[in-house]
């Protein structure tokens, strides 16, 4: 006897026994579920797969509800997608897990840190290299010049330093580089000029080619690389890696085009019509004045920099060195200063030291290469006697904080002293400077549009351009995004958004070593591997690479350290996956999460209780399809649990048949060993 | 099963008796011990664990050992307007005790009830079974000290 | 005057919890005369209560009796202090027919019951045909009594329907609301009424079992039961012909959630009590998967009459929004807290004040239907009580329980408990009620901690809608009703917490200081001996940082020179 009803106004038919998500789905509608599997009897616990009985006005769960005769049912109205939505909502705010790691979350490519970190301590390099590839194409360059965001929020800092993530990149690349080979896609005939050859542009170039769109570099340069190879000095970059690093993607069949300069001996127009799409990646190369009188007489860091990497590392001596500003561009000045042969070099810098946006690794090791530091001094003229440069400065207080959240410097009236110099160096910041038919924006970057790179559809732009100055990861992403969006046009190939839900156990900062939650085997409890460096004699007076790649040995030890804290579901979570579709948010209600009482007790099964929606699929499976009956539902209300009896763990009896993990809609239940 | 749970037996061993089976238990040792848990499971065949489920979702069963003087506040509505918050809080003052807790004397524990159907004498507590009504805090104490002294 | 016959005193639950078993011992030392222990009158407030029965007929009745000589004396001797006289105003507003027996007959001698006219519905049921029995009781209009307001006819119908006798009949007296005790009541002063209601049903439907799902607090209803039981067995009052009637009683172990229909069967069945998705309904799968069905105490309750009286006559009393009595829990802000009988359509004017005697310029609210109900502003108290006046107001009537709300009461802190209620006790099956109910507590402890803001009462108010649509079972579709009914009257009690981080009645200790007026005080340093952390300085300061604001000091002051004030006002 079949029954005659709608969902969302299309007749439809159900045969006996079919629920409303039955019949649904055999008329091509997925009604997404949690709590449901057909070897086991309803749970109906969810309510992620309600419908609205149009007539009644009442909602029901479609899992379980039968559908009958001549009734209306909304299946994507509004109301059913926000009942939806808030059910969702409601599991992610007791949902106490990490889905995603926080070093992955932090990385601006989100580079999958824990799989290759756990690919290389295992030995297998090639798998790490390709992991890493994945989201970072110049990993030779980013294992050295990297400023580390991911170890920056890795977990172990709470009891200690961060895995040594980066060092697994770098190994992974100088060991595996020459031989890897992507699996390139036939060329679908479309092809794409980018403006750059920085890392953004070849990033973008690296995945428009295995998108199958042919990319052309323009160049003004006569060598590629941008910032990595004119801004990066020797001792942190060695070119002949970056040379190597570049020329892979000669052998991936990316066309470079040099000493062609957009809007000099290039137009926008001509790239437009011989070209499927251009993507604007041409960096921030304009640096910034010191903004006091005699600005003109310094000389800008980045252009000092370079000129030292163009004459191959032989420049004169600068003589008595002052670098203005506090960033990682001051610090490369400084230290390439003292290498030079300088006799004085001296940072000013118009905060204090916790202020200064360097990172700390540069500034310590600016300070063991001799580089003095005057904190709390701003220039406020640069004047030229006697052949010598006389740089007045003035004495700061800190005062509140600014918008960026760091202690605004005040002067201190009557503060004014003199400083003498043969070289100042501005290393105050970069400014984009775009041709006058590239859209700009108030702070003179390329204008795009919601997704950070397209600026009409056609002309994408990515990397510092559109940033400001950055990091070559973020570069690397950005090039990355603007590939994906020209595929998408140009090929109709769906961009790869990460899920927007990423439930965190929270940042290493608001944790006690206590509260981090281990589901791996053996964590090490040895500290950092350390990083072997050359001879001071020799930092100071050659270009040679500071410090050396670490061992596989070390690695391995070091992989040891890494707790895993993403999720081993987080694949194949329904709940995130729902919740992503759904546009849910993991801070839609606060208040107090399950705990993390998660059991590691079994060799081969984690039961994470906090991840649990308390479906009871497990425990069904466990007593109807299995005939064990070793879990069981505990406790009641917001308390409630899954538990083994007397809570201590799966016993001898279970024969670890892993039905209850496959029907496990999150992580709450999973192989100890993440795959 | 262990000799001294043998007092099940008066009960048809149905596993639909096992609430039953679990009262008695409780009104026999005081609470619901892991080997009691184990009795009934064997007793009443059902699996251990599902047996925990079911005495860990009704509040009437406690898995710890109650002091010889069982206080139960009773919070239901009548009493809850008429001062039981108040009642916990001077119980917690005399006696150090939150709801769930017995002391380490062994002499009082103090549980909440969601109501003892005494309304019209709220705010009410019963000390093993017995009502006490219309409490204020110096009847309290009286009661408290007359049971301390037995 | 005629001399004393016999004794009654009433020794139920509140009589007991109000020193009645003290006063029966001294009578019994006193007199030689019989003494009946009954059950409840209603008048729970007088007790211990004693009535004196004479030989006219006539009796005396004596309240707030205590176990001193005196006391006694003036019973025994017909003395006049203590004499109690039911209130003028209840005994024209009360109409006993249900509770006609309650607290005048001795609960488990069944020979007092059937004296008094027990059974004779059971009789004259079989002596017509079950479906003559069923027509009766939908002549009579009879609704569900436990909250739904179900047509109980229609309900026995469905089970009569289906073939066979393999059947059960359960009788709900989980009575969960906190701040009810109808049921209670019934059981221990009548619990023949109750069963021979469910012997009616059990011909009626036929079915062969009768369980009835007790609360374990509930101990000497249970008590009763048994002893009834036995009678009915022994006096074969449990056999139809050649059918006979198995009764039987399990003890609840605890859960609100077992009121619902599915938990229960589910506990009945020994396991939790977690309700599940309908259809099946219990008519087709209940109890051990046989047909079932199931009406609560009070319902039952009602059957005999019905029987006696006939549906048509029952009909004639009450309104079109329900027909008969109803019993009502009254308890909180009032004078005489009890169980009161009145038609249905009585005004809450009429209950609250006339007969509970609440002081008008005192009440704020009140509350029926307890944790699943919702508040009623005394603007709005000439609503006749019946199933659809008041759902209509966003509360709903319950199994009767009625708490009356005062002046000095917070609406936020009441809506705060009701949530704390029944988060706790949400089963856990249905994310909406699981988290949701545990949200919207979090957010009301946030306000009433003085951190909350506006926009959490949208929150609440979403949520609330959301949980009420979103849950399998009537706890959790119902347990938003006492925040929105409150959102919906006393908006601005929440609004003065959240944005002016004051609570008007002076309640929500995170806004409360406790001062002590100097003006007023007269350095008799009770206040300082009794406060339990020695809050109080010697020169008479109370230290808020000290203070608990648990009020021992208030009550120990002669002069009532301490006060609760708003946080930070002088």
């Amino acid at each position: 006897m079949s029954i005659e009803f709608f969902l969302d106004g299309k007749a439809v038919t159900a045969e006996a026994g079919q629920t409303i998500m039955d019949v649904a789905r055999a008329n091509g509608i997925n009604i997404p579920g949690l709590c449901g599997d057909k070897r086991i009897s309803k749970t109906t616990s969810c309510f992620v797969c309600v419908v609205k009985d149009k007539k009644t006005g009442k909602f029901l769960p479609s899992c379980s509800a039968m559908p009958a005769n001549g009734q209306e049912i909304e299946v994507t109205s509004a109301e059913v997608l926000e009942m939806r939505r808030t059910a969702l909502n409601l599991l992610l705010s007791e949902h106490n897990g990490d889905c995603e790691a926080p070093c992955t979350l932090a990385c601006p490519a989100h580079a999958a840190v824990e799989e290759y970190v756990r690919a290389a301590a295992n030995g297998d390099f090639a798998k790490a290299l390709q992991i890493i590839k994945e989201r970072i194409p110049m990993p030779i360059t980013v294992g050295r010049v990297c400023p580390r965001f991911c170890e920056k929020q890795c977990r172990r800092n709470v009891d200690g330093e961060p895995v040594a993530i980066n060092e697994f990149k770098r190994l992974a690349a100088d060991m595996c580089y020459d031989s890897y080979m992507e699996d390139l896609p036939v060329l679908s005939g479309k092809k794409a000029a980018i403006v750059g050859g920085g890392p953004a542009g070849l990033a973008a170039a690296y995945y428009l080619r295995l998108r199958g769109i042919a990319p052309v570099i323009f160049e003004q340069m006569d060598k590629s690389g941008g910032m990595t190879r004119y801004g990066i000095p020797e001792y942190r970059l060695p070119k002949n890696l970056l040379d190597k690093e570049i020329a892979h993607f000669e052998k991936m069949g990316v066309e470079f085009v040099y000493g062609k300069k957009l809007g000099g001996n290039l137009t926008l127009s001509e790239l437009e019509q011989n070209f499927d799409a251009v993507i604007i990646a041409i960096g921030c190369w304009q640096a910034s004045g010191m903004r006091c009188e005699g600005e003109e007489l310094a000389t800008p860091g980045i252009n000092f920099l370079r000129n030292v990497i163009e004459n191959n590392c032989s420049a004169p001596n600068p003589g008595k060195v002052l670098v203005v500003g506090g960033g990682n561009t001051a610090m490369d000045c400084l230290r390439t200063s003292v290498r030079l042969g300088s006799p004085e070099v001296t940072c000013i810098y118009r905060r204090s030291e916790a202020e200064m946006p360097a990172e700390k690794i540069e500034i310590a090791e600016a300070k063991e290469e001799g580089v003095n530091f005057q904190f709390l001094t701003a220039p406020v003229k640069l004047e030229k006697r006697n052949g010598k440069l006389i740089l007045t400065c003035q004495k700061m207080t800190l005062g509140e904080p600014d918008a960026s959240g760091r202690r605004k410097p005040v002067p201190e009236a009557g503060s004014d002293f003199e400083i003498e110099a043969d070289t100042v160096i501005a290393a105050i910041g970069q400014k984009t400077c775009a041709p006058a038919d590239i859209p700009v924006n108030r702070y003179g970057c390329v204008e795009v549009g919601n997704d950070g790179v397209t600026v009409r559809s056609g002309l994408y732009s990515a990397g510092d351009c559109v940033s400001g100055a950055a990091t070559v990861v973020e570069a690397l992403a950005s090039g990355r995004r603007a590939a994906m969006a020209a595929a998408r046009d140009l090929l109709g190939i769906p961009v790869e958004e990460e899920n927007p839900i990423n439930v965190s156990r929270g940042n290493w900062q608001e944790l006690s070593a206590d509260e981090l939650v281990v589901l791996r085997d053996n964590l090490s409890a040895e500290p950092r591997e350390k990083l072997s460096f050359i001879p001071l004699t020799e930092r100071k007076t050659t270009f040679k690479e500071v410090c050396a790649t670490m061992s596989a040995a070390q690695l391995a030890k070091e992989g040891k350290r890494c707790i895993e804290c993403s999720c081993s579901d987080k694949a194949d979570c329904k709940l995130r996956e729902f919740a992503g579709q759904s546009g849910c948010r993991t801070d839609a209600y606060s208040g107090v999460r399950q705990a993390a009482s998660y059991d590691v007790r079994h060799p081969e099964i984690i039961q994470d209780r906090g991840k649990c929606i308390k479906c009871g699929i497990c425990v069904k499976i466990c007593k109807e399809v299995v005939n064990k009956s070793l879990l069981s539902l505990q406790k009641r209300g917001f308390a409630s649990c899954i538990g083994t009896a007397f809570d201590q763990g799966f016993p001898d009896s279970c024969r670890e048949c892993g039905e209850c993990i496959n029907a496990c809609p999150t992580g709450a239940l999973d192989w100890r060993k993440k795959r | 099963m262990k000799k001294e749970y043998e007092f099940l037996r008066s009960i048809p061993n149905d596993p639909g008796n096992l609430i039953k089976g679990l009262q008695l238990l409780q009104s026999s040792c005081g609470y619901i011990s892991v080997d009691g848990i184990r009795a009934a499971a064997e007793y009443f065949g059902r699996p251990e664990a599902d047996v925990e489920g079911v005495v860990s979702f009704y509040a009437q069963f406690k898995r710890v050992k109650p002091g010889r003087y069982q206080i139960s506040v009773c919070d239901g509505t009548a009493c809850h307007l008429k001062g039981a918050p108040l009642i916990h809080e001077w119980l917690h003052q005399e006696l150090g005790l939150k709801p769930g807790e017995t002391a380490e004397d062994g002499v009082f524990s103090l549980e909440t009830v969601a109501c003892l159907g005494c309304c019209s004498l709220a705010p009410v507590m019963s000390v093993n079974g017995k009502v006490h009504g219309k409490l204020d805090r110096k009847t309290m104490m009286k009661i408290l000290k007359e049971y301390a002294a037995k | 005057m005629s001399e004393i016959i016999k004794l009654k005193i009433g020794l139920a639950s509140c009589g007991i919890a109000a020193g009645g078993e003290a006063v029966f011992e001294a009578l019994k030392k006193a007199t030689a005369l019989p003494i009946d222990q009954v059950g409840c009158i209603g008048h729970c407030y007088a007790e211990p209560l004693v009535e004196a029965c004479l030989a006219d007929g006539s009796s005396v009745m004596y309240s707030n009796v205590k176990a001193d000589e005196k006391s006694i004396q003036d019973i025994l001797s017909l003395g006049g202090e203590n004499r109690f006289e039911v209130p003028a105003a209840r005994k024209a507003k009360e109409l006993l027919k249900v509770l006609a027996l309650a607290g005048r007959i001795v609960p488990t001698d069944l020979a007092d019951y059937t004296a008094n006219g027990g059974y004779e519905g059971l009789k004259k049921a079989l002596s017509l045909s079950p479906e003559e029995v069923i027509n009766e009781i939908k002549l009579s209009g009879l609704r569900g009594r436990g909250g739904g307001g179900f047509p109980t006819g229609m309900k026995w119908s469905f089970l009569a329907a289906k073939p066979g006798f393999d059947k059960t009949v359960i009788c709900n007296a989980d009575e969960g609301d906190p701040g009810a005790f109808m049921d209670r009541s019934l059981m221990e002063s009548v619990p023949h009424q109750v069963l021979e209601g469910m012997l009616i049903a059990a011909y009626a439907t036929g079915a062969s079992r009768l369980v009835i799902y007790c609360r374990a607090e509930y101990p000497l209803a249970i008590k009763h039961l048994k002893i009834a039981i036995d009678q009915i067995y022994e006096a074969k009052l449990n056999v139809f012909g050649n059918r006979s009637i198995e009764i039987s009683i399990k003890e609840g172990a605890g859960a609100f959630v077992c009121g619902e229909e599915t938990a229960l069967i589910a506990s009945l069945e020994g396991q939790r009590g977690m309700p599940r998705f309908r259809p099946p309904f219990p008519t087709d799968r209940g109890y051990q998967d046989k047909p079932t069905m199931i009406n609560n105490v009070e319902t039952f309750g009602n059957i005999p009459v019905i029987l006696r009286e006939g549906g048509n006559a029952f009909a004639s009393t009450g309104s079109e929004g329900g027909r008969g009595t109803k019993l009502f829990a009254l308890a909180g802000d009032l004078q005489y807290p009890g169980l009161v009988e009145v038609p249905m359509g009585t005004t809450l004017n009429e209950i609250v004040f006339e007969i509970g005697g609440a002081d008008r310029s005192h009440v704020k609210a009140v509350q029926t239907g307890g944790p699943s109900g919702g508040c009623i502003p005394v603007e709005l108290f000439d609503t006749p009580v019946d199933y659809d006046s008041l759902r209509s107001l966003g509360a709903i009537m319950g199994s009767g329980g009625m708490i009356v709300i005062g002046k000095d009461r917070c609406m936020v802190e009441t809506a705060r408990y009701f949530l704390d209620f029944t988060h706790r006790e949400s089963c856990g099956k249905c994310t909406f009620c699981r988290i949701g109910t545990t949200r919207m507590f979090e957010i009301l402890e946030r306000i009433v901690a003085g951190k909350g803001c506006e926009a959490d009462l949208d929150l609440l108010e979403d949520l609330g809608k959301k949980i009420k649509a979103g849950s399998l079972c009537g706890l959790g579709q119902t347990a938003p009703n006492p925040v929105l009914a409150t959102l919906r009257f006393y908006r601005n009690e929440y609004l003065e917490h959240v944005n002016e981080h004051k609570c008007r009645a002076m309640q929500c200790n995170a806004l409360v200081d406790v001062v002590l007026d100097k003006s007023k005080c007269v350095k008799c340093k009770l206040c300082l001996k009794t406060c339990p952390l020695n809050a109080i300085s010697s020169d008479f300061v109370i230290d808020p940082a000290l203070c608990t604001r648990c009020n021992s000091c208030l009550d120990s002051c002669p002069k009532k020179a301490i006060i609760r004030a708003a946080k930070g006002d002088k």
